[in-house]
């Protein structure tokens, strides 16, 4: 079973510190927290792009990793749609009709949109099964369809470590754990629903169901949607 | 040395006349020696190594066709220790400072803030560069001259938007030109002993030998 374990890590910057602690298992992982609280850093952290100050990182019978950068520019190798899809060792007649983007193979990735461009960029990191994914504010620059998209097939996971680094809070997928940041430090809220009473950063609509005492059974909008119902 | 003023003149001064010939690199390379951080600025400066190694592949090349590749090597390398240090001491807004102490408020403004814009692009992009690195590590590309091309285009195209994007901020904000500014220095202890070092080492690097000493 892959298993990701941060063993009393420190990242220590000028004036601003982050310690995390825990052990992430199989299934799909929320992280919220303010901005500027290191989100991005603990993201690199996690998968080994940056090291630690102290402490370790443990990946167990982890093989393949991905990590999904806000900006998808970043892992930009190809000079047209096609080439970019291919570079992931991807067929690009699969892939572009799934984003909207088949009248567009022969155009360069960096002529597409924001959106277009992170709809790419998500297809082509989903369509593998990565034993260990951790994406960086994956629904920003979406629309409301294509976030419910993306929700629908994060949720849809089996097996491996999703890990979600994000503000977003309307459209999420169905989690199995929540962790925010608080103060500097990575805090395990626990499993929806039971979870979903520590969780600092909730959505507002999130909270008043809670208020009301109709604790959602998870954070999906289907799931929202059957709390808000309840009578 | 804390004032930017006196910084930046002492490394104008001292890289004019490393560049010039090679008593003053020697000279230059010892004021760097004994008045700067000196190894530690190229444990810490990531683009130190990179810089000479470039400088390095020009200097072969003018040494093979005929020209003073070492001698140019040399001279180079001393300029971009002293830019370096430069570097090293400065702080946000020191070039804004130094601008509108030097030009006024209108073209010293303008100067101070493009420098300042420059040196946080610099720093942008180093950050840029080892995402983009990782990005590709991850997705299997190796190392090499085939995947330098894909980060030169990725390095370019964000380095256009963000210049766009801070063009639009500026003309949002109603920015025409120039701005009012208090300049504000602070100095540290040895600044005047090292620029006055660093104007000797100029002066002796310029000057013939022989205008100082009766040779035989």
């Amino acid at each position: 079973m892959t298993r990701l374990v941060l063993d009393e890590v420190v990242a220590i910057r000028e004036g601003w510190r982050l310690a995390a602690q825990g052990t992430f298992d199989e299934g799909v992982h929320l992280i919220s927290g303010d901005v500027g609280s290191g989100k991005s850093t603990l993201a690199l952290l996690m998968a080994g792009l940056l090291p630690a100050t102290s402490g370790s990182v443990k990946w167990e019978q982890c093989s393949s990793q991905m990590v999904s950068f806000q900006f998808p520019e970043c892992h930009i190798t190809g000079t047209t749609v096609r080439e970019e899809c291919e570079s992931w060792g991807l067929d690009p007649s699969t892939i572009l009709p799934s984003t909207g983007l088949s009248g567009k193979g022969d155009a360069d990735p960096f002529c597409l949109s924001r959106g277009e461009l992170k709809r790419l960029h998500l297809a082509c990191v989903l369509a593998r099964p990565y034993d260990l994914l951790i994406l960086d504010e994956p629904f920003s620059s979406l629309d409301a369809r294509e976030k419910l998209r993306t929700c629908n097939i994060l949720s849809g996971r089996s097996r491996g470590i999703t890990i979600l680094f994000t503000h977003e809070q309307a459209i999420l997928p169905h989690v199995g754990h929540i962790w925010e940041i608080r103060k500097g430090r990575l805090e395990y809220c626990g499993s929806p629903p039971e979870g979903l009473r520590n969780w600092q950063h909730a959505p507002p609509l999130i909270r008043k169901l809670i208020a009301e005492g109709k604790t959602p059974q998870n954070i999906s909008p289907d799931a929202l949607k059957e709390a808000a119902c309840r009578t | 040395m804390q004032d930017v003023r006196l910084r930046t003149g002492a490394a104008t001064l001292l890289s004019l006349v490393a560049f010039y010939n090679i008593q003053g690199a020697v000279a230059a390379s010892i004021w760097w020696l004994i008045f700067t951080p000196n190894f530690h600025l190229i444990q810490k400066n990531r683009l130190i190594l990179p810089s000479v190694a470039m400088i390095g592949v020009f200097s072969v090349l003018l040494e093979v066709t005929g020209g003073e590749g070492i001698s140019y090597f040399f001279r180079m390398m001393v300029v971009i220790l002293i830019s370096a240090w430069l570097l090293s001491g400065q702080k946000k807004g020191d070039f804004l400072h130094l601008g509108c102490w030097l030009f006024g408020s209108r073209t010293g403004f303008e100067l101070g803030m493009l420098a300042e814009m420059a040196l946080q692009n610099l720093t942008t992009l180093v950050s840029d560069f080892d995402r983009i690195r990782a990005a590709e590590r991850m997705k299997g590309v190796r190392s090499g001259i085939r995947s330098i091309v894909p980060i030169g285009r990725v390095l370019v195209h964000s380095t256009i938007l963000r210049a766009e994007d801070t063009a639009e901020l500026l003309a949002i904000r109603g920015y025409v030109r120039g701005g009012t500014f208090v300049c504000a220095f602070t100095h540290g202890r040895g600044d005047y002993i090292a620029a006055f070092f660093a104007l000797c080492v100029s002066v002796i690097a310029i000057i013939p030998v022989s205008a100082f000493f009766i040779l035989s």
